[in-house]
């Protein structure tokens, strides 16, 4: 019986220049479900959404809406018609009131002005809905990003939408903060309200979600309800590959013998992080874990020169080095991957082999420019070997997918062929598939004698990768558990407790 | 709904203390200083009139009204270069029409009025369709209406018509009760035209960027252009209205400087524009856009007119020390504005972090 869905998509078909984005895809959505959307990266998740929010224009199919066929022209169409989309990133405006930000653009009017004590009460009613008691007439951005995501779906929710779209809510929220959006969500959902959730994280998708849709490579692999499926299932059915041969990864092998990479004595920046002793072997790939906040990230800054010690020895290769700046540790071969690929890493309008060819430019200095011709070779191997998914390498990294960015990022550095390479969260934000690739080119990285710190927040892939963990806490080392014999609870104990129990740094 | 009531009470005073009105109340608190210590050396020789206080507005009133449309085209993080030479280019159109063609100056002021929203319009329009930088766009506009007024003439046209001569000499005098009867206070204070058009303006500019859709949209698209359109708002209307009333601002600026020097001239006002930014910016309109008041860029004129006004009654320093202090004080707003900003975005890595 069609006409107890809410939403049909049938037939969705969308050309790019080169490629079929979307080919036939179906999509249903019912009232009052959860429904999540699943796929890689490039799979075409965001572009089925952006064909239904008017983004993106269908060149086949239909969209039923309520039994009636819509064509959505543009975002503000589909709001119109009460399909409201929150994005991963906060699309709000920093500078304005939380009440203001759920209600600029249709504001109540009195009197020929704009009824403040209105906006301020039907806000406040609504955050409090959302279990949140806060002064909306305060600044956005006074709040945490958990709270502008909260305000982000008061704004979607407060019109009479019917159908609500979350794309990667919850990728910036911690675990209290996701289980208070779950309840939101359920909710809206005892409302009556479709909800379309996209998200990378599984966990979630079997948490919360009645039904899932898979597509892959633009095209649909099936609809399942959430009972009917198995995780592992899940994800061989989203990569198209069985996930054995990805997760068997083999740890790379560490000489005892090896020299020291890296050493690092009593490093410090006061007031920052202080104290920093470490020391990497040649071709070791050292974990770094803790909490978000421990000091994970400021130490590497620290150790690449990001931030400037002022106290305390760095040596490569056996050898003192003063590194005051990222430049000085480019020289002596380091390479550094940001967190923040999109603040600190990626320059979006530049082209994939303009990118690449960053970091090798600078250590060889702008006197020495690299030929056109190494550089299209550098980034045509590269493309090749990190299995970048692009049409050519002079296409702008910004339009590339986050994995598919991080991929970029990695050769910049490979390019410098350095000696000690620091990944921080290399894979957040990027799915499973990608993910694994990213784990097995690091590892491969080290077999070839490369030194590697990686940090993530996701235990088990540190400790599925390193050779050596190091636990962080409130900005110290505070343990270090060898990989091989490392457990998730070896970790959480030394986070928890904040000494070095029993493993000999 | 008696549960309300203590919280609004709350309200108040957390409604005052604003992170975002720390700019405004910097200017407002560096102007009181200022005019005490004024206030203090001076008030012997007349420092502390309301003659002198009104002259204050009066003699920067034209920089005044153009820093009110220039407020908003901050607010929204752009910038128009243009401004002084749209005001310029009224002036020479109005005293050409009148004095050359013998138009009665109402119609130039209508055909100068269209001129100059006209082009601010298209400015806008240039801005978002086209997506060219304000910067460049309002300095190309700089020059076309620079060099259209060298071409209506080259040489100062003076102006004398009874409607002019009528707007520039009427005078609205500051009284007082005494003994029955309204008396001109001593000495003698009043209002003109263009002291009057600017307060109106400032009051418009406050009504539309706080009473209206199009003003809180101004704001919007200052905070984040891309949240603003993704939020459903009217992002290149708003824009291109804005230059548009920007324009509106110019001409109204031209007139009142019009009717200051009775001429044209096609090189007055030569560098108004940046005189107006820096009106707006010591008052506490961000450069970056999204923050932004009328009441700030009221005081940021009066802080600008105060300074040259100390000189004067100093007698013996030279009148560009008030070039000199006046760049001190750009200076330090800017400074200070950025420890505000940065204040902020650290107390939210703070919030983030824990």
């Amino acid at each position: 019986m069609p006409d107890q869905y809410l939403l049909e998509m049938k037939g969705i078909e969308i050309q790019f220049p080169g490629v079929k984005a979307l080919d036939n895809v179906d999509f249903f959505l019912k009232k009052g479900e959860i429904h999540s959307l699943l796929g890689e990266n490039g799979a075409g998740k965001s572009t089925l959404i952006k064909c239904l929010t008017g983004v993106h224009h269908m060149d086949a199919g239909t969209i039923l809406f309520d039994g009636k066929e819509i064509r959505p022209t543009s975002p503000q169409d589909a709001f119109s018609m009460g399909i409201s989309t929150v994005y991963q990133e906060i699309n709000l405006c920093p500078n304005l009131t939380v009440a203001e930000n759920i209600f600029v653009g249709r504001q109540p009017m009195r009197h020929g002005g704009i009824n403040w004590k209105e906006i301020n009460r039907r806000a406040k009613e609504l955050m409090s809905r959302f279990h949140m008691d806060i002064d909306v007439t305060r600044p956005l951005n006074h709040y945490s990003t958990a709270i502008q995501q909260m305000v982000s779906i008061a704004r979607a929710v407060d019109i009479d939408a019917k159908v609500l779209i979350l794309d990667e809510p919850t990728s910036s929220l911690d675990d209290n903060e996701v289980k208070l959006l779950f309840d939101v969500m359920n909710e809206l959902k005892a409302e009556g309200m479709g909800i379309i959730f996209i998200t990378h994280f599984l966990d979630q998708v079997f948490a919360v979600s009645d039904r899932l849709t898979i597509l892959r490579n633009g095209t649909l692999v099936g609809t399942y309800d959430i009972h009917d499926i198995t995780k592992l299932q899940l994800v061989t059915y989203m990569i198209g590959k069985d996930m054995d041969a990805i997760f068997n990864l083999k740890r790379a092998d560490v000489a005892p013998d090896a020299p020291e990479m890296l050493k690092v004595e009593n490093l410090g920046a006061p007031g920052q992080i202080e104290n920093v002793n470490l020391s990497v072997k040649k071709g070791e790939l050292v974990g770094f874990a803790g909490l978000l906040g421990s000091g994970r990230t400021e130490t590497a800054e620290l150790i690449f020169g990001a931030v400037p010690a002022t106290e305390g020895t760095e040596s490569v290769n056996g050898k003192q080095v003063a590194i005051k700046k990222p430049i000085d540790a480019i020289m002596s071969k380091l390479a550094f991957c940001p967190e923040d690929r999109k603040r600190d890493g990626i320059i979006g309008d530049l082209s994939i082999r303009e990118n690449i060819a960053l970091a090798l430019q600078a250590r060889r200095g702008f006197m020495k420019p690299i030929s056109l011709q190494e550089q299209n070779e550098m980034a045509d191997k590269y493309i090749k070997l990190l299995s970048i998914a692009t049409p050519d390498a002079e296409k702008k990294i910004g339009e590339l997918s986050g994995g598919n960015q991080q991929k970029v990022i990695l050769a910049r550095w490979m390019a410098t062929q350095p000696d000690l390479l620091i990944l921080d969260e290399p894979t957040r934000g990027i799915d499973v598939g990608a993910k694994a690739e990213i784990q097995r080119l690091m590892l491969e990285m080290c077999n070839d004698g490369v030194s590697v710190i990686f940090i993530s927040s996701e235990l088990d892939e540190v400790i599925r990768c390193s050779n050596r963990i190091i636990v962080l806490r409130d900005g110290k080392l505070v343990g270090e558990v060898n990989g091989e014999d490392c457990t998730q609870q070896m970790i959480l104990n030394i986070i928890a407790e904040g000494t070095q129990e029993g493993v000999p740094a | 709904m008696p549960e309300r009531l203590p919280e609004k009470r709350q309200s108040l005073a957390s409604r005052l203390l604003k992170p975002q009105f720390v700019m405004v109340y910097a200017t407002i608190g560096i102007f009181i200083l200022i005019y005490i210590y004024g206030a203090v050396r001076y008030s012997s020789i007349g420092f502390t009139t309301l003659r002198t206080f009104i002259n204050m507005f009066k003699d920067n009133a034209y920089y005044g009204i153009s820093a009110v449309g220039m407020t908003m085209v901050l607010i929204t993080g752009g910038i128009d270069l243009s401004v002084a030479s749209v005001a310029c280019l009224t002036g020479m159109i109005v005293a050409y029409g009148t004095t050359v063609l013998g138009y009665h100056p109402a119609v130039c002021m209508v055909v100068a009025l269209v001129v100059g929203v006209g082009l601010g319009l298209l400015q806008g329009a240039a801005i978002h369709y086209l997506n060219v930088p304000p910067f460049i766009t309002t300095l190309a506009g700089n020059f076309l209406a620079r060099g259209v007024c060298s071409l209506i003439s080259r040489e100062s046209i003076s102006i004398s018509h009874p409607m002019i001569d009528a707007l520039a000499g009427w005078k609205w005098y500051i009284k007082k009760y005494v003994d029955g009867e309204w008396v001109k206070i001593k000495p003698i204070a009043f209002i003109n035209v263009n002291l009057f058009v600017f307060i109106l303006m400032i009051v418009l500019g406050t009504i539309i960027l706080h009473r209206t859709k199009f003003g809180r949209n101004i704001y919007a698209i200052g905070g984040n252009e891309q949240s603003a359109k993704l939020m459903g708002l009217p992002v290149g209307k708003t824009k291109i209205l804005v230059y548009g009333f920007n324009g509106f601002c110019s001409v109204l600026a031209g007139l009142a400087y019009l009717l200051e020097v009775k001429s044209g001239w096609n090189l007055a006002l030569n560098g108004g524009e940046l005189e107006a930014i820096s009106c707006a910016v010591i008052g506490g309109t961000l450069l970056t856009g999204g923050v932004g008041y009328m009441i700030g860029t009221l005081f940021g004129v009066l802080l600008k007119s105060v300074i040259p006004a100390l000189i004067t009654f100093n007698g013996s320093l030279l009148s560009w020390w008030g070039k000199i202090a006046t760049g001190g004080l750009l200076a330090l707003f800017i400074v200070i504005q950025r420890i505000v900003v940065t204040a902020s975005e650290r107390r939210k890595d703070a919030k983030v972090k824990t």
